[in-house]
């Protein structure tokens, strides 16, 4: 790809997007919401296409990370900024908990970690002490002034989510160019024959493990200073699972940009287009979606895109023979 | 106290009977298939639903739409299979994202057509008290009792006499293998899946006849049917029949013991216990999960 292109787009996600858009406030919060799922659907997808893991149950991270930064800021009295990334860590040391379900395989791993998610939830309603139980928690604090630039403006939280996203952009494709990324895509075509030549493909499975339920809980954080307010069934809602994943299929799972772009596209059309069709029962057409993606092109919109505009693959993570 | 355990080890045996039938399908067509049917609990809410309509609208008794409710669930369930066998490449990880997405269409589409509330059966035959001895029941948990398992014995009956269910276990066991014998693969999956409805259509009026439904227990029939297959182990029928009653009787004694709030943590952390110190379930052989 040509260097000119990622710079361009970064120019206008940083620059035009704030000054075209920046007066509409609801346009800025759904786009901060879409980003929001972008970052979901991203560690997701890490999972998904390093580990070979399919996860029904990141929901439960998300909600960890929104519960231990907000509770960390209001009861502990951190800085706001500092327990972003706590919250992540919870999240990453909540996936502990997950670490049995590594020795089941493929539709096992899947459905243990949705069992996960549902304990979390009823874990969340239950600790009243700790987490206001289904009453919830309000007035989580905002996102604070850093250097002159007001992060809890509409502008800011857009900014600063951008930022954090693209970060894991960047994180993942670290980890997929480095040595642990060949083992783990070797690990895809054959995990006996990876661990013959010396591979620990649980202890690599379970990195990734932490480093998408560490993403999770972080984007769980940001949301929860972003909205200032938590419940159980808002924080630990099958939608934080179902949409990343809509998300990530949409636009192409073995892609970097696809989670992206895909959650852009899915959140932006649920809520604008989906909602108004179907008030109640929106979530159908991206069950459709979902099921037509798997079907018709099951790389996602992105690579099918750029096979048929560039014939040849833009920015593909993906291994030859996977 | 000794009564108001054995009362609720008695209710956890009765709903473990309609566990059972939920369980037996989806390990029916992890069997032959290999894949896990994420829209399962789905299609007994359907049933569910289906004997609502058929009770609240033409006056039908839960028993009388059990006929209707096997067309339409066993019709959806052969749709299922015919999305989730037009996967070809990665398809455990694939139909496992298909399966979950007709869930979540299942689910919305009973939203949007019978609304969120909450429905349960009116029929006074069916709540009739029924007292054995010191134990107390509702008539449609021991109606649907019984029935549950003149149909696992009759799934069994099947499984080991009838051709068609040997084939389901050949195909099971070694899919090429039973290909060789002469057995045609697509049929019997496509026989599994029929036979997986029977059996959600079933439950699903016995969950509507005796306990309360709502558009988002189709899900949670989902993984508590995943539950009990785990806690049997794969490929063993009388494990998933222990196992369901198992979490039944774990359900009830948590809602007795300490709060119905907790009654679904209860069941899953019996599944991590048994996952922690016996992976290849209470039941299963040494074979390796998956």
């Amino acid at each position: 790809m040509k260097p000119i292109a990622p710079v361009a787009v970064l120019a206008a996600a940083y620059l035009l997007v704030p000054l075209l858009l920046g007066g509409n406030a609801y346009l800025m919060t759904l786009l901060v919401s879409a980003l929001i799922i972008a970052g979901i659907a991203l560690a997701w997808a890490l999972l998904g296409n390093l580990g070979g893991m399919v996860s029904f149950g990141h929901a439960a991270f998300f909600g960890v990370g929104a519960y231990t930064s907000a509770l960390l800021s209001m009861q502990a009295g951190l800085p706001v900024l500092l327990a972003i990334p706590l919250g992540g860590l919870g999240a990453a040391l909540a996936a502990v908990a997950v670490l049995p379900a590594l020795r089941l395989s493929g539709p096992y791993f899947a459905l243990a970690i949705l069992a996960y998610a549902h304990i979390f939830r009823i874990l969340a309603t239950e600790l009243k002490s700790l987490t206001g139980g289904s009453a919830g928690i309000l007035g989580i604090p905002g996102l604070p002034t850093l250097g002159g630039l007001e992060l809890g403006s509409r502008n800011g939280q857009y900014l600063l989510v951008l930022t954090v996203v693209l970060a894991f952009i960047a994180l993942y494709r670290a980890i997929w160019r480095s040595d642990y990324g060949l083992a783990l895509r070797a690990m895809h075509d054959s995990e006996d024959a990876t661990r013959v030549v010396g591979v620990n493909s649980t202890l690599l499975k379970a990195a990734m493990l932490f480093v998408s339920a560490f993403m999770t809980g972080t984007i769980g954080a940001l949301n929860a200073h972003v909205i200032n307010f938590l419940d159980p069934d808002y924080a630990f809602s099958g939608a934080w699972t179902i949409v990343p994943i809509a998300a990530a299929i949409f636009g192409g799972y073995r892609t970097l940009g696809g989670p992206l772009l895909g959650a852009i596209a899915v959140y932006l059309l649920d809520q604008l287009l989906f909602k108004a069709l179907f008030p109640s029962g929106h979530q159908i057409i991206l069950g459709v979606l979902l099921g037509a993606m798997i079907l018709l092109s099951p790389n996602g919109l992105l690579p099918w895109i750029s096979r048929r505009l560039q014939r040849r693959p833009a920015t593909e993570v993906r291994h030859a023979a996977a | 106290m000794t009564e108001l355990i054995l009362q609720s080890l008695y209710s956890g045996l009765l709903v473990g009977g309609a566990y059972a039938l939920i369980a037996l399908g989806l390990a029916l067509v992890f069997g032959t298939m290999k894949i896990i049917n994420l829209a399962h609990g789905e299609l007994v809410l359907l049933a569910a639903y289906v004997a609502y309509t058929a009770e609240s609208q033409f006056g039908l008794n839960p028993l009388a739409s059990i006929p209707f409710a096997l067309v339409i669930v066993c019709a959806s369930a052969v749709l299922v299979y015919l999305l989730v066998s037009r996967i070809r490449v990665n398809r455990e990880l694939n139909s496992l994202i298909l399966t979950f997405g007709l869930g979540i269409i299942l689910t919305n589409a009973v939203l949007i057509v019978w609304s969120a509330n909450i429905r349960s059966t009116s029929s006074a035959w069916l709540q009739d008290a029924v007292v054995l001895g010191p134990l107390f029941s509702m008539r449609s948990e021991v109606v649907f009792f019984v029935l549950s398992l003149a149909l696992a014995g009759g799934l069994w009956w099947w499984l080991s006499r009838s051709w068609y269910g040997r084939a389901v276990r050949a195909v099971s066991s070694n899919r090429d293998a039973a290909k060789l014998m002469g057995i045609d693969p697509v049929r019997t999956e496509l026989v599994s899946f029929v036979v997986a409805g029977v059996l959600a259509s079933v439950a699903g009026v016995a969950i509507y006849s005796s306990s309360v439904i709502q558009p988002a227990l189709g899900h949670a029939l989902t993984i508590k049917a995943f539950i009990i297959t785990v806690l049997a182990g794969i490929g063993s029928m009388p494990g998933v029949l222990l196992g369901a009653v198992l979490l039944g009787v774990t359900e009830s004694l948590t809602v007795t013991l300490a709060s119905s709030a907790l009654q679904e943590l209860a069941g899953m952390v019996l599944f991590l216990l048994v996952l922690f110190v016996m992976p290849n379930g209470l039941f299963g052989g040494a074979r390796r999960r998956g």
